[in-house]
């Protein structure tokens, strides 16, 4: 029962089906299925420590600098994104090249941003979510969606390029409507 | 000399910055649903992207890859804050309505992937140019979509009310914009390669030798 | 192939017998309008289909009539009086945006008649909950008098149900009209699973967790009242026939058959208890499409193991046969 509650939670705070966020991110690295999971993958890594992260922000910039948050969010992405391929770097060279790919396609785009912002929203209505602990425990939620969201997608992919379906419509046309019909039913259960 | 034309007006039309390439969806999806949204997503996309990409040229070419994509955003995060203090002038309700989709406008695709791969590859005229078209294109989009979605889904333009009397209430939700997107991206399609196939049959824009 | 065309042209007349004599039960307690909306459900549902393939290129044949049994699946779902306009709006989306979008009937993905439910539901909520009364028989273009919330409405909220099992038997409770006839439904189900023209492990496992579900977890005073009145509301028993288990949309193996439709009753029952939602078995179908496509993938997967383990164990035994018949040559 409270496995299903919480599965219906994090369909319903989906970052991709109710905010489409990070839908081109998910449809660039829709090329393979195997991207399609790392990525996935590192953009929670990307959420999570960032949304520690924004949370320091939040705590330090006062609220006539306001218009600046972006800018701040922008400067802890960039940093991690340095840190995450400095990593990868000297710890696994032979994969590096393979890995950095995701590495680039995870670190700036509307996934990873729109999370810091939207728990950065959701904090100043709840106060009670309002903590760092919080922050990155959202963040990777944030980051699993994305990844349920991946499933989801990787489960009709075969189809959604099949040879059968019109040409006009193979591949990104065509996702996105399954992601609209998903999203649709979604909807009707919050 | 008219491949080079084609190139520039391709963000338009043949490679469509929504469309073909699917970027910067997410506004389109979710704040596409209003007239009001729409203009206001097009000012702040317009000049975020053009003054973004612009200024970002600059950026010497030899930096590392990830350096310049962190340059890239940090100076369109910079271009933002004057952008949404005129957009509070004009359009203080939308930016509201808008929420985070205005500040996320600011690491569109445009700027943080195709500034490095496509368009600091090209000539500086040519760039603003190309730029430009690619602007157009989404705002194009923006404007269709939100004026189809606004009539059908609240029975309105641009807050004005029509003579509706059945009205499609979830076109004005997510899925709708997922579903209405996906529609139109296919038809896109189908249009540009009807287009494409009677070039080709009528030897075009001069593309296919003829002997 | 030939074969496989029959039995899908036989499926669909036996899904078609089934479901006309539930819209004959519509007719008997709702008059011509029932019979009306299903028509503009049909006539506009095979109209789509008709554009949709010229626009593809393909020929309408006898196998695209499936889409008037997905219209009728979706006029049963509907209250008799429900707007004709939206109606067709609603068949033009399962036609256009869940089915000829993917490649239409032979490449399934959505059932179109839960999606045009769930369409329904986001757009036309109030609409689509609130019903005639049993026998209250309107003109076609009239609108009707007065209006009730369903008996699943009410059992959701209480866990009581105001009427008789006869009544219940027959239908004769405030609903969607195909969705209540619980003895039609019954054998309808009886004769498709004989039939072999619905997944028997989906409906199976449909059921079956319905009534685990209601013993656990009683949504009524007792376990039975909660077992049967379970089964018989939220379009549990209609969805279990005509969407859950839907061959082209279950695996096709039924033990995962069983698992996919044992997972969405699960899932449904679980929010209709915790959150009252009416008729959720159709919006949870919709949402399982995923798992339903991942255990697809999973015996395509299984399929080409024992392909080619087969092939691998012909192999080494044509290489065995060849290497004994060297073997004898040289001992000769």
């Amino acid at each position: 029962m409270f496995l299903v509650t919480e599965l219906v939670t994090l369909l319903a705070t989906n970052l991709i089906l109710t905010q489409a966020l990070g839908t081109s991110t998910l449809f660039i690295a829709a090329g393979s299925k195997k991207n399609l999971l790392w990525t996935a993958m590192t953009i929670t890594v990307f959420t999570s420590v960032g949304s520690g992260a924004a949370y320091t922000v939040n705590r330090i910039l006062p609220d006539s600098l306001a218009d600046l948050t972006l800018l701040f969010y922008t400067l802890i992405i960039g940093a991690i994104y340095v840190i995450f391929l400095a990593v990868l770097y000297y710890t696994d060279f032979a994969s590096f090249a393979t890995a950095r790919k995701y590495v680039h396609i995870s670190a700036f785009n509307c996934a990873v941003m729109g999370t810091l912002f939207t728990i950065t929203d959701r904090a100043a209505a709840y106060p009670e979510l309002n903590t760092f602990v919080r922050f990155v425990l959202s963040g990777a939620e944030a980051g699993t969606g994305f990844i349920l969201a991946a499933f989801i997608l990787t489960a009709a992919y075969r189809k959604l390029n099949s040879a059968k379906v019109p040409a006009s419509f193979r591949g990104f046309p065509a996702m996105l409507v399954y992601l609209g019909l998903i999203s649709m039913a979604v909807y009707a259960l919050r | 000399m008219n491949n080079k034309k084609t190139a520039v007006f391709d963000g338009l039309l043949g490679d469509n910055t929504v469309l073909s390439s699917l970027m910067v969806i997410s506004p389109v999806i979710m704040c596409g649903n209003t007239l009001a949204n729409a203009v206001a997503l097009i000012y702040a996309f317009s000049a975020i992207t053009f003054f973004s990409v612009v200024l970002g040229s600059f950026v010497p070419k030899r930096f590392p890859y990830a350096a310049k994509i962190i340059i890239y955003a940090v100076i369109s995060s910079i271009v933002y804050i004057p952008v949404r203090t005129v957009a509070r002038e004009f359009f203080p309700e939308v930016i509201t309505h808008v929420g985070i989709y205005f500040p996320l406008l600011a690491v569109n695709s445009l700027i943080v992937v195709q500034s490095e791969t496509k368009f600091c590859r090209m000539k500086r005229g040519t760039m603003i140019g190309s730029l430009v078209f690619y602007i157009l294109g989404f705002d194009a989009v923006m404007i269709v979509t939100a004026f189809v979605r606004e009539l059908l889904a609240y029975g309105t333009i641009n807050g004005k009310l029509m003579d509706a009397d059945t009205l499609i209430s979830g076109l004005g939700l997510p899925f709708g914009g997922f579903i209405f997107l996906g529609l139109m991206c296919g038809l896109y399609r189908k249009v540009r390669s009807a287009a494409r196939r009677e070039n080709s049959e009528t030897g075009g824009d001069g593309n296919v030798p003829r002997n | 192939m030939q074969t496989k065309i029959k039995s899908e042209r036989f499926i669909w007349i036996d899904i078609m017998v089934t479901l006309l004599t539930l819209e004959l039960m519509d007719y008997f307690y709702y008059g011509v309008r029932a019979a009306v909306l299903a028509g503009v459900c049909a006539a506009v549902s095979v109209a789509a289909e008709l554009v949709c393939l010229r626009l593809m290129h393909r020929k309408f044949t006898a196998d695209d009539l499936t889409c008037v049994s997905d219209a009728l699946i979706i006029s049963l779902m509907l209250p008799a009086v429900f707007d004709l306009k939206a109606a067709a709006i609603a068949c033009v989306f399962a036609v256009v945006a869940a089915k000829n979008i993917f490649g239409g009937r032979l490449n399934m993905i959505f059932s179109p008649a839960a999606a045009a439910y769930v369409f329904l539901y986001t757009s036309w909520k109030n609409q689509l909950l609130m019903f005639p009364e049993p026998h209250t028989h309107t003109g076609v273009f009239e609108k009707a008098g007065s209006l009730v919330s369903s008996a699943s409405h009410s059992f959701n909220i209480t866990g009581k149900m105001n009427v008789s099992d006869f009544e219940l038997l027959l239908g004769s409770v405030s609903g969607p009209a195909g969705a209540v006839s619980v003895l039609l439904l019954a054998v309808s189900a009886a004769v498709l699973l004989f039939r072999r023209s619905i997944s028997a492990g989906a409906f199976i496992g449909s059921i079956s967790a319905t009534v685990l579900m209601a013993l656990i977890v009683p949504a009524s005073v007792t376990r039975a009242d909660s077992v049967k009145y379970t089964l018989v509301t939220n379009m549990v028993l209609f969805a279990s026939v005509y969407i859950v288990a839907d061959r082209r949309i279950a695996p096709k193996r039924e033990y995962f058959a069983f698992f996919y439709g044992f997972f969405v009753a699960l899932f449904s029952y679980i929010l209709v208890i915790t959150t009252a939602k009416e008729n959720a078995i159709v919006l949870v179908s919709m949402l399982f499409t995923p798992v339903a496509l991942g255990f697809k993938n999973l015996e395509k997967h299984i399929e080409l193991t024992q392909a080619a383990e087969r092939e691998e164990a012909e192999r080494l035994a044509a290489e065995a046969a060849a290497d004994g018949e060297e073997a004898k040559a040289d001992e000769q």
